[in-house]
């Protein structure tokens, strides 16, 4: 256990592995947002705004196939719902005497990898403290919004002259969602994923690609209520 | 600037922060939690996650060999990353990676 609380630049240290996998990414979403239509600033405040990438992909679906606002909105936030248990699992390993007084500011940045890295820090015996916690955050942050701004201003034609590269990008997303799932399996929630998958699957080539999502994860959610 | 969209993104955006900041700012950990919630809550991480992977894999399974080798060569190597390292950017950047180089590969073998 070390004495002293890690500083703010440990924390922005600790997200050189979270900026060098979000810049690519967010990139890709900058590129994405100007192929379906939208203005740089536009993806500027997605990024900025919701900071969550999976459900900014999905805003770009449902935003340019003119869903109603709210469903879109709800979508988004039934998508986002797991990110609550992030900080009671965080909090429990931070122990007891954890400071929260800046959490209003950090906390925002709570996303999966974030959370990921911050959770191994304290799994391994490093103190918590609100400082590294935002040096981590606002550098997984600046690099998701400013990946989105270079990949936005960079536009749809960008990539057009490079088929591997845009090929390679439009990967990251489904290699993210597999890395994600691959670090989360485990025989207990083995039943859960199965559910959503499958339930995805049929909903999309029964219905539509937004059915398969938000029935997929509905299943799979009221398959973990069944689960003992 | 779209105001649907604007409106989209700043409630998403509030629930985001809502669903990040307040569990910690209330100390919901020192909550017991548990019961039917609890299990439903735990169970829509994996669900959300199982079921992104799957819409994200799906428009990209095609029958003909030239646009799903790139996929199986960029599933492998996640997998392959992610059982070497246990490190979800480094697997996530390998199975782009590889992606790309085989469509790179397979532009340059059939032009």
């Amino acid at each position: 256990m070390t004495a002293t609380k890690p500083t703010f630049l440990a924390g922005l240290a600790a997200s050189l592995p979270i900026v060098l996998g979000y810049f690519p990414i967010a990139f890709s979403f900058g590129v994405a947002a100007t192929r379906a239509g939208f203005t740089a600033t536009e993806a500027f405040a997605l990024s900025l705004l919701i900071y969550a990438g999976a459900s900014q992909f999905l805003a770009l679906a449902l935003l340019s196939s003119a869903a109603p606002v709210l469903v879109t909105a709800f979508t988004l936030i039934a998508m986002n719902l797991r990110h609550v248990l992030y900080g009671p699992a965080l909090m429990r390993e931070a122990g007891e005497g954890a400071s929260t007084r800046h959490a209003w500011a950090w906390a925002f940045g709570l996303t999966d990898e974030v959370f990921g890295q911050a959770l191994g820090a304290l799994a391994r015996g490093q103190r918590f403290s609100e400082a590294w916690m935002s040096g981590l955050g606002i550098g997984a942050y600046a690099a998701w919004v400013g990946g989105t701004v270079v990949g936005a201003l960079a536009g749809g034609g960008a990539l057009d002259g490079w088929p591997a590269l845009s090929a390679g990008l439009g990967f990251m997303l489904p290699a993210l969602f597999l890395a994600l799932l691959l670090s989360i399996l485990s025989r207990r929630q083995l039943p859960v994923i199965a559910v959503a998958g499958l339930v995805t699957v049929a909903a999309t080539l029964a219905i539509s690609a937004t059915s398969g999502i938000l029935m997929g994860m509905l299943a799979g959610a009221l398959a973990g209520l069944v689960r003992r | 600037m779209n105001w649907e969209l604007l409106t989209v993104a700043l409630m998403a955006g509030a629930a985001n922060w809502a669903f990040r900041a307040l569990p910690v700012i209330l100390r919901s950990d020192r909550m017991a939690a548990s019961g039917w919630l609890e299990r439903f809550l735990s169970a829509t991480g994996p669900a959300a996650i199982a079921t992104l992977f799957v819409a994200a894999i799906l428009p990209t399974l095609s029958p003909e060999m030239r646009a799903f080798a790139p996929v199986a060569v960029g599933t492998l190597a996640v997998l392959a990353a992610y059982a070497a390292g246990r490190s979800v950017v480094l697997a996530t950047l390998a199975g782009a990676l590889a992606h790309g180089l085989t469509v790179w590969a397979i532009g340059a073998a059939i032009p």
